[in-house]
């Protein structure tokens, strides 16, 4: 169907992808957290996303907001770390943002990512360059928003928005990490890729792989 | 500490949240041996489950939940996540009794003891966690080596090492010394409380300048400082240091049997002359608008504090630029006020205040407005003008911080005639100035070759920049006399001093009558030669303004681009440019095709973010990229053409391609309108980039006229920014540097093509001859020079001036040139 929109099975997917992902990068990306925090996000997600994955076995959600604020709830009592309560308000605030639908147009899901951006941004006072996953979201929200109104279908304009992300988090190498454990280190976290902003890469590739 | 057992069930309920279920389950039992029955209820969300560290968003509602009994719940967390976990529990629980719960941001152990114990008592949430909060003051106090008792009260009283300040500065303990002893304690691990002795004030915190501040401190009073914790001496050494190296006590400054002068009746210190004329009148200090900020109730206060901590952010990067420029200005002892305002900024008290006003509901900029006008009113009923006058240093940061939140522009002036009084201009302040109510303005920071000094000459507004912080503290409606063309200030002049300003005045004003007598004569040097003398226009009232123009030698068409989301069509510009030549009575206009760049983005001009907007691509350059616009442009000012004389040029031309180019597309807007070439019409362009100045000779086969745009081949020449206070000394255009490149375009223009200047420069009496003898033989002005200028040149020897000009382009550097000018 050309990728113009996406289906409640398609959005399902999405998280399912997302789960994947998380499990194969799970060592890399507790590497990545090793370096500049306490080596704990691929664990922590991993833990968090497996527990997801079993709640949507168990249950099928009627709903794109039925099945993001399951997502949301389940991230936010198993994942522990500060990833819990941010992915977890990612998640609450797409759920609230889709509302009770079974299928999400290209400007209606960028503006469920928009709102689940702007729920990271509440819960975590992160600015851009703050070396945090919102250098990596903030882009590809930004870019999903710039394709869509080009004219590009979704799946298209969300390999646009991967690209964005992708840059994003590369970008976040040089920087100083002002947010979260990783803050304490000051200039030695300089050189090393920001592990949240690694994983919503990741949640990003996701959406575009799984709407496509 | 025994609690009643009958109230249990109207306690504060206490959460913990931690990472760890251990940590959290001994701390709670080390806080229970505190109550040894009854209590309040403690609930416990930490930890994933017994063993695996994490917090739980949802296990913290639940917590909250099963604590509150109608008290409210006050809730102590530990690090990181379980912060998050802990706002994010409180947005998803029921507002009703979200509303009841405090987030605790103490200690978790400490914290955790004082508010069981607090709580036990039959305090309520808001108490609870203020002991919580102070726990740490008790351990500090400890720890400073101080004999408290282990029974001794949390907050001020506390015995440590003491030292007594006996004011000497006149002003009393002001807000700039204040700053310093601020300064001088932040860091430190020390508990500093200061009180007015020879008022019986109460115990002040040292770290927060505003409770400083209402100390009352005058000159003569004894300021009681103690300090407790580990730094109490460092702190207490570094405070004396801090009061003498700023004057507030004697030790440094020694008072003389003189009484001190107060700066008013001081001569200025380094003011510099920014736009000639003088003006005598009251002071009016420059006040914020009114700011519309949203006062709806934040939907999360999270959400509120973010914007008010982003915006004192703004504030402050704001607040430093001032500071940095007034330090290189003026030295860093004229910069300190704005230190204090940075300080008023980070200030405890007020911050605190606007927290817990958004924690409360309010939006951040309602939360913080009412936090300043408390603090402001604090100040205002202090004895002593001088603190009083205080008031109005809270609301500038307040100011500042809300027009951050608010986006909202530039402050506007006072209503009444008089001279304005400002930290600095932005330059679209200077461009709102209405020069029939602005008789002058005084800056403490700013640059003569700044863009609000540029335009404030154009306005005619005598200006003097540079003047230091003092003249801030300038009370509105005392009498300033300002003499643009000297840079003096005088504040509350005595009547000599007004006569001796009133003579000046008198005497510019009979030249310049004989200059307006004969404004419309034309302008010929000794010798006979003739020299135009045009205005530069940016809108057809400033046309209208240039009594004896002989042409406008520059429009800036850019008036009808900026500030607007779609482009102006052919018919809108063909309008207001025949607006501009009605103006000025059909004489010629030298209408300059659209001059911006990166550092003005047009909405509708697609433009790359550039590191450097002035080597980038504007003028010409993105007129050749917006092929569309150009056109249009162009086709307007061929139909102006047709009606009325016109020349045009093009700004920012590098090489002789680029003015092909131009040419090219000027040839099809001639051929698109199909009425051939206006007879009228001439074409040229600025030379404004030095190698277009040093190859003159290749570009003047295609052009009528040349127009050397001094201000930015200055700073190309010189390559230092002219906005850039660190470096616009070196942007002079009477560098010999730019003057051999003058000459060079004069050499290489030949004798059919004109050379005109359109910059600042050519509005320098002084200079005049210097550019007409290096065979410059136009010069365009601002309206109000314009008649001043011609009769400049009427005093001009041809021969005499081309020596002069030889002198100068030989002078090692501009100081010599202005010396030979002047002489």
């Amino acid at each position: 169907m050309g990728g113009m929109s996406a289906a409640l099975d398609q959005l399902t997917d999405w998280v399912r992808r997302f789960a994947v992902a998380v499990r194969e990068n799970r060592d890399e990306l507790t590497r990545l957290d090793a370096a500049i925090g306490d080596a704990d996000h691929g664990i922590n997600l991993d833990r968090g996303m497996t527990a997801v994955v079993a709640a949507l076995d168990a249950e099928s959600q009627p709903t794109a907001a039925a099945l993001f604020k399951k997502v949301g709830m389940t991230l936010v009592s198993t994942v522990g770390g500060a990833s819990g309560p941010l992915y977890g308000t990612f998640f609450l605030r797409v759920a609230t943002a889709s509302g009770e639908v079974t299928e999400l147009d290209g400007p209606a899901f960028a503006k469920a990512l928009r709102a689940g951006l702007e729920g990271v941004v509440a819960r975590g006072k992160a600015e851009a360059g703050d070396k945090t996953m919102f250098d990596a979201l903030a882009p590809a929200v930004d870019a999903l928003d710039a394709a869509l109104a080009d004219g590009d279908p979704l799946a298209e304009s969300l390999r646009t928005a991967t690209a964005a992300a992708e840059a994003g988090r590369d970008a976040t190498i040089p920087l100083v990490a002002r947010k979260g454990r990783a803050s304490y280190l000051g200039e030695r976290s300089v050189g090393h890729q920001d592990p949240g902003a690694t994983s919503v890469t990741m949640l990003v590739a996701a959406a575009a792989d799984a709407l496509a | 500490m025994t609690a009643p057992v009958d109230t249990v069930g109207t306690l504060v309920g206490i959460v913990v949240v931690s990472h760890s279920r251990a940590l959290a389950d001994a701390a709670v039992a080390l806080a229970r041996e505190m109550v040894h029955e009854g209590g309040p209820r403690i609930e416990v969300a930490a930890g994933l489950d017994e063993t695996t560290f994490g917090t739980d968003a949802a296990a913290i509602m639940t917590a909250v939940a099963a604590a509150d009994d109608g008290a409210g719940v006050v809730v102590l967390m530990d690090l990181g996540s379980a912060v998050l976990s802990a706002e994010l529990a409180l947005e998803m629980l029921d507002p009703d009794l979200a509303g009841r719960v405090v987030l605790c941001a103490a200690p978790l152990v400490e914290g955790l003891v004082a508010a069981v114990v607090t709580a036990a008592g039959g305090a309520d949430s808001a108490a609870v966690a203020a002991e919580a909060t102070d726990a740490l003051t008790a351990k500090s106090t400890q720890l400073g080596g101080a004999t408290a008792a282990s029974e001794a009260p949390a907050g001020p009283a506390a015995d440590g090492p003491t030292i007594t300040l006996t004011l000497a500065d006149p002003h009393g303990l002001h807000a700039r010394p204040a700053s310093r002893l601020v300064g001088a304690v932040r860091g430190l691990d020390a508990d500093v409380q200061a009180r007015n002795t020879s008022t019986g004030s109460d115990w002040a915190p040292v770290a927060s300048l505003s409770r400083l501040a209402t100390l009352g401190g005058l000159v003569g009073h004894v300021i009681e400082i103690r300090a407790t914790g580990p730094d109490a001496t460092t702190a207490l050494d570094q405070l004396a240091a801090a009061a003498a190296d700023s004057g507030l006590t004697r030790a440094v400054r020694p008072v003389s049997g003189a009484p001190q002068q107060v700066w008013a009746q001081d001569a200025p210190v380094r003011p510099l002359g920014a736009s000639p004329g003088i003006a005598v009148g009251p002071a009016r200090p420059l006040r914020a608008a009114a700011f519309d900020f949203d006062d709806t109730p934040a939907d999360d206060p999270s959400d509120e504090q973010a914007r008010l901590d982003r915006a004192r952010a703004d504030a402050a990067h704001a607040i430093e630029a001032v500071r940095d420029h007034t330090v290189a200005t003026a030295g860093a002892d004229e910069a300190a006020i704005f230190d204090a305002h940075l300080a008023l900024l980070d200030d405890p008290d007020l911050a605190g205040d606007a927290h817990a006003r958004i924690a409360a509901g309010s939006a951040a900029g309602r939360a913080w407005a009412d936090a300043v006008d408390i603090a402001a009113a604090r100040f205002a009923a202090l004895p002593g003008e001088y603190l009083r006058a205080r008031a109005a240093d809270v609301r500038a940061v307040g100011d500042e911080v809300l027009r951050a939140l608010t986006g909202a522009g530039a402050p506007a002036a006072a209503p009444g005639d008089g001279v304005l009084v400002a930290a600095d201009l932005t330059p679209a302040d200077a461009a709102g100035l209405d020069p029939a109510t602005v008789t002058g303005v005084v800056l403490a920071a700013g640059s003569p070759t700044a863009h609000a000094a540029i335009l404030l000459r154009a306005k005619g507004i005598p200006a003097v920049v540079g003047a230091g912080a003092h003249v801030l503290d300038v009370a509105a409606g005392t009498v300033v006399a300002v003499d643009g063309a000297t840079g003096e200030v005088l504040l509350d002049p005595t009547p000599e001093q007004a006569d001796r300003f009133a003579g000046r005045a008198a005497e510019r004003a009979d030249r310049d009558r004989a200059a307006r007598a004969r404004a419309s004569e034309p302008a010929t040097t000794r010798d006979g030669t003739t020299v135009l003398v045009g205005v530069n226009a940016g809108s057809a009232a400033d046309a209208a303004a240039a009594t004896g123009a002989d042409l406008a030698g520059l429009v800036r068409t850019e008036f009808l681009f900026l500030g607007r989301d779609d482009a102006p069509g052919v018919d809108e510009q063909e309008a207001a440019y025949r607006e501009v030549a009605a103006a000025l009575g059909g004489r010629r206009i030298t209408l300059r095709t659209l001059d911006v760049g990166g550092d003005k983005p047009l909405p509708y001009v697609p433009a790359p973010v550039e590191a450097n907007p002035f080597l980038g691509v504007r003028g010409l350059r993105l007129a050749l990229r917006a092929p569309d616009l150009f056109a249009t442009q162009l086709r307007a000012i061929v139909r102006t053409a047709h009606a009325t004389p016109v020349s045009v040029m093009f700004p920012m031309v590098s090489t002789v391609a680029e003015l092909a180019a131009a040419r090219a597309a000027l040839d099809a807007a001639i051929a698109a309108e199909g009425r051939g070439v206006p007879a009228e019409l001439q074409v040229g362009m600025m030379v404004e980039v030095p190698a277009a100045a040093l190859r003159a000779a290749a570009f003047a086969p295609h052009v009528d006229f040349l127009s050397i745009g001094t201000n930015d081949l200055t700073q190309y020449a010189l390559a230092a920014e002219r906005g850039n206070d660190a470096v616009a000394a070196l942007a002079d255009p009477l560098d010999p540097a730019v003057l051999a490149l003058v000459a060079a375009t004069c050499r290489g223009a030949g004798d059919d093509v004109l050379v005109a200047v359109c910059g600042e420069v050519a509005a320098d009496d002084a200079a005049a001859a210097l550019l007409v003898g290096l065979g410059v033989r136009e010069l365009s002005v601002a309206a109000p020079a314009v008649a001043g200028v011609k009769q400049s040149v009427r005093d001009i020897d041809l021969a005499a001036a081309a020596a002069l000009a030889d002198q100068a382009l030989r002078a090692p550097d501009a100081d010599t040139v202005r010396a030979l000018t002047a002489g």
